[in-house]
């Protein structure tokens, strides 16, 4: 299924893109986009599915758009 | 007496006369710097009811024990009075060798008082003060301003001034210092225009007491280092605080058209990426390894330096999403010594007001131009329009009636800064309850909110963790005197700050003591507060009425049909008076006011208002 991926400040040059259309399994967590995106799993950060925060282990739907972003703690 | 130099400088402008006041060690314990400082010198002098614009307001600059010292990121200084934004106690923090140099001359804090008989720029040598003349730069902005200055003391000397804005009392003039520092939103510009001071500049030779200064030293450095080096790694200073915005932008949170829209597709035009792609320089602060000030040329060609708040207010909220033009606004803002989040939101609100017809006018959103315009004629308050943008968004709201107030974006006066909160309880309260009207500084709990809550909750946890960053954003790191961003952009551990401070001072305090202290100093602005609104009621810490609104729902999007809920708003914030030890107005109970060793203040606010 696919689904947009958008990345927030310096994550786009860890993953070495701002926003794509992805492919990916049905089964895929959360946690396992990261693997796919190529962020580090330790780095502290808040995902969010249609603006909405996900948890590690929830699966997407077919056209959901996923926003990966740092902490960011309102300067 | 370590860590502190024991002495405040006064000055007097009407007198042209100044002298140096030490202070005690128990003083310098119970109040620290700072904001600290400043709240209580204000608190004992200030008679209630003065005009913030008139001779018996007082300007203070206040530093912290930490403040100047290289370490991470301690180039910061308070400026703080009674504002003529708000009506009660307001101050603002810059980065500036301010901070450095008033240290090394041999003082913690400088009053202003009185009123000059002529434009005049006040000089600081150590032990030497001069009232000079600044009649050649008065009518100039902060850049040509800062230049002249230079010009006459060379670049490394400490500099607070003022442009247009402050100059003609617009209320939300800010101080400037440096290429791109600004601080002390609510009107503190203003007020030093109102004495018809143009300048500070300071520069001193001493060393600053130091209870270990060899282990302050290599502590500093070394932390420095580590600090850059998180932020090499973090890649945070790629963007700095502008990658926000795109965030805020895909969790409905970004003010968009006076805060009516949480989200807007152009959005992406004007954020952290297209500003790091067309970045030309970097600023920053004294003492800071990971600068924040991204640099562009705006529409006109000149050196525009922007953050998140510049681009949310100047841009997504006015709807104009052209990153030069949005570079310009801020640029004018920074000639002209004016707010750039009030800035934002008085013209959003007077382009909605025009929309709503509450008022006539010819400004909409997205008309770059005109914004231009009407930012001169706010700092010059030309006209009638002039004048009125000058006094910020509550009293335009006042004038044109219409319930306008609903739709003004502040809270006790101050703008609110750019995180639109239509669906954001704990943020809401944020704003509701900081110390000084609706600024960010002190809380900012979103990411909190989103990943750790429920958004929808309106539970405790929300008005603990507002207390809990209130303790460190608005009270340690505005006492100690520090720039917050290490520790809360890169993780920078809390407790190196306790640290520094013991290790500058001499004492053993832990962060428990940091927030004692915090707490005592929310206290008594909130007894500044009281003793100027005697008849508070709790609605003065609710946000704006547009966002309780359901006709101004968003329509789609991840909080679409949602808007605040006033009565469990006002659960929330009866959570955070509990937690507090706080009364039902917002006002600490005697009890509290105890605890934290506040009887004699206490005192004397009960002259004028009721304690419970």
């Amino acid at each position: 299924m696919k689904i947009k991926v958008k990345m927030i400040g310096p994550l786009m040059y860890e993953a070495g893109f701002s926003e794509k259309e992805i492919d990916i399994p049905a089964a895929t967590t959360a946690e396992a986009l990261l693997d796919l995106v190529h962020i580090s799993k330790q780095r502290p950060k808040i995902m969010t599915r249609n603006g909405k925060a996900v948890a590690p282990n929830e699966h997407f739907e077919d056209g959901d758009k996923i926003a990966i972003s740092p902490l960011y703690s309102g300067g | 007496m370590f860590g502190w130099t024991g002495n405040i400088l006064r000055v007097n402008l009407t007198t042209k006369s100044s002298k140096k006041e030490s202070y005690s060690q128990e003083f310098a314990e119970k109040w620290v710097g700072g904001r600290g400082f400043a709240v209580k010198i204000l608190y004992d002098e200030l008679k209630p009811g003065i005009d913030p614009l008139g001779p018996d307001n007082k300007f203070i600059v206040a530093l912290g024990p930490i403040a100047g010292i290289p370490a991470p990121n301690t180039g910061k200084a308070v400026v703080a009075a009674k504002s003529p934004l708000t009506g009660f106690y307001g101050d603002g923090n810059l980065g500036t060798r301010v901070s450095e140099h008033l240290r090394k001359a041999g003082y913690d804090a400088l009053i202003v008082e009185g009123k000059a008989e002529r434009p005049t720029m006040l000089y600081i040598e150590d032990d030497k003060v001069e009232f000079l003349p600044a009649d050649e730069v008065w009518g100039q902005g902060t850049y040509a301003t800062n230049a002249w200055i230079y010009g006459k003391y060379g670049k490394g000397v400490g500099v607070l001034n003022i442009g247009q804005g402050g100059e003609n009392l617009n209320r939300f003039a800010v101080v400037r210092s440096l290429e791109g520092r600004a601080g002390g939103r609510p009107g503190m510009g203003a007020v030093m225009g109102s004495k018809l001071l143009k300048a500070i500049v300071v520069k001193g030779s001493r060393p600053i007491p130091q209870a270990d200064p060899a282990g302050m030293k290599a502590l500093g450095a070394g932390d420095l280092k580590k600090v850059q080096q998180i932020d090499k790694e973090t890649g945070w200073s790629l963007q700095s605080t502008t990658g926000v915005l795109a965030w805020c932008n895909e969790v409905a949170g970004l003010p968009v058209r006076n805060f009516r829209k949480t989200h807007h597709p152009d959005a992406w035009k004007i954020d952290g990426e297209r500003l790091n792609d067309a970045r030309i320089a970097t600023y920053g602060c004294p003492n800071c390894t990971m600068r924040c000030g991204i640099t562009i040329h705006d529409k006109e060609g000149r050196e525009a330096e922007l953050d998140y708040e510049n681009i949310g207010l100047l841009g997504a909220n006015l709807e104009i999403f052209d990153l030069p033009q949005v570079g310009s606004l801020n640029y004018l803002c920074d000639e002209y010594g004016l707010d750039t989040m009030s800035a934002g939101c008085v013209l959003s609100f007077y382009a909605d007001a025009i929309d709503r017809g509450a008022t006539s006018g010819d400004f909409k959103f997205g008309d770059a131009e005109r914004a231009k315009e009407l930012l001169r004629m706010a700092a010059f308050r030309e006209g009638k329009l002039g004048n009125l943008l000058a006094e910020g968004s509550r009293r335009m709201a006042r004038e044109f009636g219409h319930n306008s107030e609903a739709y003004a974006m502040q809270v006790k006066g101050l703008e609110v800064a750019a995180y639109n909160c239509k669906f954001i309880p704990g943020q809401a309260l944020a704003f509701g309850v900081a110390a000084i009207g609706a600024h960010h500084r002190e809380a900012w709990i979103i990411t909190f909110e989103l990943k750790n809550t429920t958004r929808e909750s309106y539970g405790p946890e929300k008005a603990a963790k507002v207390i809990e960053l209130q303790r460190i954003r608005g009270g340690m790191f505005e006492f100690i005197v520090a720039c917050r961003f290490p520790w809360i952009e890169l993780g920078w551990p809390v407790d190196n700050y306790p640290k520094y401070f013991n290790t500058v001072t001499g004492l053993n305090w832990t962060l428990d003591d940091m927030w004692r202290t915090g707490d005592r100093i929310y206290s008594l602005i909130k007894l500044h507060y009281l003793r100027e609104f005697p008849g508070v009621t709790r609605k003065a810490d609710f946000p704006p009425a547009v966002w309780f609104d359901p006709a101004n729902a968003d329509s789609e999007g991840p909080i679409a049909g949602k808007v605040l809920d006033a009565e469990k708003y006002d659960g929330l914030l009866q959570h955070y008076y509990d937690q507090r030890g706080y009364d039902r107005r917002g006002i600490p109970t005697k009890d509290t006011l105890k605890k934290l060793d506040l009887v004699r203040e206490a005192a004397a606010a009960e002259k004028h208002a009721l304690l419970t």
